[in-house]
């Protein structure tokens, strides 16, 4: 067995058998300056491809529907275990249709930009080092929202030739990896990031979905009297 | 083995830095490195194949293509590609602007040409950055930073002839059919995840790699040499039978040479033979071919109509540059539409640019476009926040002599938008922003109430009353 393969192996035995949770909160929060009460989930981007073993394939339909569903996930687990409430989103005036919509997706890719500077110090969201700007009060979100949440993931589904090859030679397993960022809706400041990762089958582990994001929330402070 | 390469690098170091948070990170990272070289070298080789020679041009069609299973998994790809890039605001909503595509485009296709599961599009994508696809399905994107950067409806011609032809050949499928043999596509994806720009420039990439990794392969980033040539080649032919003027096709290649952001890694027409050698075999054969060469006059006549018709996805190109911090780019493509037409909001955009444009250089030196220079610049730029940057370079001399040169830049041309017929009552928060960061605080409050006055319903409105209040705020 070469150098490479062990090396690999060694890596995708301990990938596979845990989970990790990590959340760094603004220390806004955590002196109780701001409280997140009320937030708007904008739409997740989560994307999974199958594994085959002629390489990965797209699954449109399946992401899609993930993406939904981890949305969803996200409003339900901040309301039943922090009791924060969940806002909609504003539909774009009749006239403004184009421009609302671009200034969304602008704002959204506008977080993807931020993302890899946050996952390369993560921990500096402890510091209060990153924030979108006041660009976020042209989302023109409710009076009463407090933050916005942004939702990204990736996750791979493995064929049942590739379960089987895996197996026998090992690699990586099935995972679903999402990233959540809290922004205040006020200033654009990153109040909470947080990266849950589990493995399992990533369209159909609803429950270690649901575990993951209670896991991951653990820090944020519960609204009280709301 | 090239499973991790998948799964992309950063996503297993995080996981090692959860697992291991005593570890030294550099043994993991060579551990990765080591993975990722050994993984990706070997197929990558079997894709450098020869070229062909430039003589002849195949036939426009693939004919006897034969759908199979895989290649109509390709195409539901496709087709859902579409739905998403119109989902997530990425298309273009300007129908003059489509229209526009769609006539030169159309012009282009071989009269009396039905072509299976072909159904042609042509549609501008909201993304600065320079670049065209083609999806099998008959979509052809080009992007408001290529729209913005040519210079005339010649070009525009060159650019979707040269993606008609790999529609009209089938090299998606033939690519894919072939890929998934190699398995080249596991290191070429990693090689994606790695470098992908993120921002506006990255959302497409984003988008297509997951929706559709084949394709992301060979309609983004360059389907084999050989199929290149031959959509260049096949799509100096179309200009031909078009009536367009053959040599704006090298034209075109020289208009993509230009690196005005110093970006190591050109993404798009990057791993499509090299720019010099097309120029080379496209100068060849048209030498070859060419039974005119268009008068320059003619030229310029087409250039002030291309001009007219893309102005306000040129303007629309531009906001998309200053999002994304292509300042630079941003500053070149505003003064060559200035050039064009100076009016108010022309200028305008001319003002934010050189805003945006800050401490920094207006052009990269020689030496900041060396290879590792770039490295180095795209690495910093992870570790760095846009702030962080500007606070960096504020702290030198020459960052201080360059934010005040564009600073004052910047209000000339604000006060050129306003004093111009018809004033972009925007050109007032310009200034009000220009001055804040001055700290001319009562200055930019009354620019920032002009604003507001002259446009009550702006989507910015709540944004720039708070800033209003924090001035005065500031100034009690």
């Amino acid at each position: 067995m070469s150098v490479r393969s062990i090396v690999l192996v060694v890596l995708l035995t301990v990938c596979g058998s845990h989970q990790v949770q990590a959340q760094f909160l603004h220390p806004k929060i955590k002196a109780n300056e701001t409280t997140i009460r009320r937030v708007v989930v904008l739409p997740a981007k989560v994307n999974v491809v199958r594994d085959s073993m002629k390489g990965p394939e797209g699954m449109a339909a399946e992401s899609d529907e993930l993406s939904l569903r981890v949305e969803k996930m996200v409003a339900e687990v901040l309301s039943k275990k922090k009791n924060v409430a969940t806002l909609p989103a504003a539909a774009p005036s009749a006239e403004g249709d184009a421009e609302q919509k671009y200034n969304v997706a602008d704002f959204q890719t506008k977080f993807d930009e931020l993302l890899p500077k946050i996952m390369k110090k993560r921990s500096d969201v402890k510091k209060g080092r990153f924030s979108m700007g006041d660009e976020v009060l042209n989302l023109n979100l409710e009076k009463g929202a407090d933050a916005v949440v942004f939702i990204r993931g990736e996750g791979k589904k493995l064929t049942s030739g590739k379960t089987a090859f895996r197996l026998l030679v090992g690699g990586v397993p099935a995972y679903l990896r999402l990233q959540i960022g809290i922004v205040d809706a006020r200033n654009g400041e990153v109040l909470l990031y947080t990266d849950p990762i589990f493995t399992g089958d990533p369209t159909t582990a609803v429950d270690r979905l649901r575990k993951a994001l209670e896991k991951s929330f653990k820090k944020l402070p519960e609204v009280k009297g709301q | 083995m090239t499973k991790v390469t998948i799964i992309g690098p950063c996503l297993v170091l995080e996981i090692l830095r959860a697992m291991f948070p005593h570890k030294p990170t550099s043994l993991i990272v060579a551990a990765l490195c080591f993975c990722i070289v050994f993984t990706s070298s070997g197929p990558v080789t079997l894709a450098q194949k020869k070229t062909a020679p430039a003589e002849a041009t195949p036939p426009p069609v693939r004919e006897q293509f034969k759908f199979g299973e895989v290649d109509l998994e390709v195409l539901e790809q496709a087709d859902l590609l579409d739905t998403r890039f119109e989902r997530d605001g990425l298309v273009l909503v300007d129908e003059s602007a489509n229209a526009f595509l769609r006539r030169v485009g159309q012009s282009l296709v071989p009269r009396d040409l039905e072509l299976e599961k072909v159904s042609w599009k042509f549609r501008a994508l909201r993304d600065p950055q320079p670049n065209a696809f083609a999806l099998p399905n008959g979509s052809i994107y080009v992007t408001t930073g290529l729209l913005t950067l040519i210079d005339n409806e010649s070009q525009l011609a060159a650019i979707i002839a040269h993606e008609l032809t790999h529609v009209m050949r089938r090299h998606t499928y033939v690519y894919n059919r072939s890929n998934r043999k190699k398995f080249l596509s596991m290191n070429v994806m990693a090689a994606i995840g790695a470098f992908a720009p993120g921002g506006v420039v990255g959302a497409v990439i984003t988008i297509v790699t997951t929706v559709a990794p084949f394709i992301m392969m060979a309609t983004i980033y360059g389907y084999s040499r050989d199929l290149e040539r031959e959509a260049d080649l096949k799509g100096i032919d179309m200009m031909i039978s078009a009536e367009y003027a053959p040599e704006e096709m090298v034209n075109v290649m020289k208009l993509l040479d230009k690196d005005l952001e110093g970006e190591n890694i050109r993404l798009f027409y990057n791993d499509h033979p090299s720019l010099d050698e097309r120029i080379k075999y496209l100068s060849g054969y048209l030498g070859a071919r060419a039974d005119r060469v268009t008068h320059q006059m003619e030229l310029n006549r087409e250039r002030a109509a291309y001009f007219r018709t893309m102005e306000s996805v040129m303007r629309h190109d531009l906001q998309l540059a200053i999002k994304a911090g292509r300042a630079r780019s941003a500053v070149y493509l505003a003064q060559r539409l200035v050039e064009f037409h100076d009016d108010s909001e022309n200028l305008f955009w001319l003002a934010e640019s050189y805003r945006t444009l800050g401490p920094r250089t207006p052009q990269l030196t020689e030496k900041q476009l060396t290879n590792s220079a770039m490295k180095d610049a795209a690495k910093k730029s992870v570790k760095r926040t846009v702030e962080e940057e500007e606070r960096e370079l504020l702290a030198t001399p020459a960052g201080k002599e360059n934010w005040e040169r564009h600073q004052q830049l910047a209000e000339q041309f604000y006060r050129r938008a306003l004093n111009a017929e018809n004033p972009a009552p925007v050109a007032h928060r310009g200034l009000g922003m220009l001055y804040e960061k001055l700290e001319r605080g009562t200055d930019a409050v009354a620019e920032y109430e002009k604003y507001l006055e002259l446009s009550p319903s702006a989507i910015d409105r709540v944004r720039i009353q708070r800033r209003i209040e924090a001035l005065k705020e500031k100034l009690k």
